[in-house]
């Protein structure tokens, strides 16, 4: 039971039954901080997020997706990971959500795309837990619950980008293409 | 058969999947998450995989068997296939699946074919193991849950 702490409400897109399943595992066995939902397809994504592709003239007047951070995989049909991206940081400016892509594939230009466009992170698969932990440096959750019941307003600083472990591929350092 | 003879057993049979190539530490990672509050973890992913890859395994083989080989389409199927044995630790099923890559680059449809009976090859040993393995595990909790009871 995680006590006097925060939630973090982490989005996870993932087209793979397997990967949703063992990242929701690696998740919630970091700590109960994370509140897992996890979707198969960036257009559910959208829903959750209650974005609508395309079409700002039909957004909610009071934009609050309720979610904290998305861990989205790159390589999904119809909607890629990076259309996601793409989609949620035109919005950002309403409520900025930290995206973080996974994905198998080690390609620096796909790293240096994710980043141009403002991926907070690049992690490769399978997932360990160092990179589960790192997710909580990039979250800026505005109104969380804590599980004592109280409601307040918290603000916690984004951490610098330039947080990560030796082995997965860091954007901090890459040139952007 | 008593519980540390199952126990014993199991042991042995995960093993030998780590010395044959079956398994790779990613599964070690898997054991891992499960605990008390999840206490199926590993048998859920397990199942998860295996009726993820039969679905991709059936495709591929519509696919390779066409006169005209859609190399891209069977790449796709691939790709999901290596991530999948990826993360649950399915060593030898990755690397086949990686060798099966290859060919869909160089549009080779007999080094497909090849790669395919190879994917399935591995694959089927680990379900069998996946399976007395589960069945071993289950065993063993049946024992304790008598004992505690």
């Amino acid at each position: 039971m995680f006590e006097g702490g925060v939630e973090v409400r982490v989005l996870v897109v993932d087209d793979s039954p397997v990967d949703r399943r063992v990242v929701e595992g690696l998740l919630k066995r970091s700590g109960s901080m994370f509140q897992v939902i996890a979707v198969d397809s960036g257009k559910r994504a959208m829903e959750v997020l209650g974005l609508t592709e395309g079409k700002e003239a039909e957004q909610p007047t009071v934009y609050d997706p309720k979610i904290d951070i998305i861990l989205t995989d790159y390589c999904m049909p119809e909607m890629t990971g990076y259309d996601l991206l793409k989609a949620v940081k035109e919005q950002s400016c309403r409520k900025p959500i930290p995206v973080i892509i996974m994905s198998s594939e080690n390609e620096p230009q796909r790293i240096s795309r994710c980043r141009a466009i403002g991926a907070e992170d690049y992690l490769l698969k399978p997932l360990q837990t160092n990179d589960v932990l790192r997710l909580r440096d990039y979250v800026r959750p505005t109104a969380l619950s804590p599980k004592t019941g109280t409601k307040r307003k918290i603000a916690i600083e984004m951490m610098a980008e330039n947080s990560g472990s030796e082995r997965r591929p860091c954007l901090a350092g890459l040139a952007v293409a | 058969m008593s519980l540390m003879a199952l126990r014993e057993q199991l042991n042995m049979l995960l093993n030998s999947m780590y010395i044959e190539g079956l398994l790779d530490q990613q599964f070690q990672q898997l054991q891992m998450l499960q605990d008390a509050s999840s206490p199926g973890f590993v048998a859920e992913v397990i199942t998860l995989f295996c009726e993820d890859a039969e679905r991709i395994l059936t495709e591929l083989t519509k696919l390779v068997d066409q006169a005209v080989v859609d190399f891209q389409k069977v790449d796709a199927y691939v790709h999901q296939l290596k991530g999948s044995s990826s993360s649950v630790g399915a060593q030898n099923v990755k690397l086949a699946c990686i060798q099966f890559r290859q060919f869909c680059e160089e549009n080779n449809k007999v080094g497909c074919l090849n790669a395919l009976n190879v994917v399935k090859h591995h694959y089927y040993l680990l379900r069998n193991k996946f399976d007395t393995m589960l069945q071993l595990e289950q065993r063993i909790q049946a024992y304790d849950s008598k004992q505690q009871n």
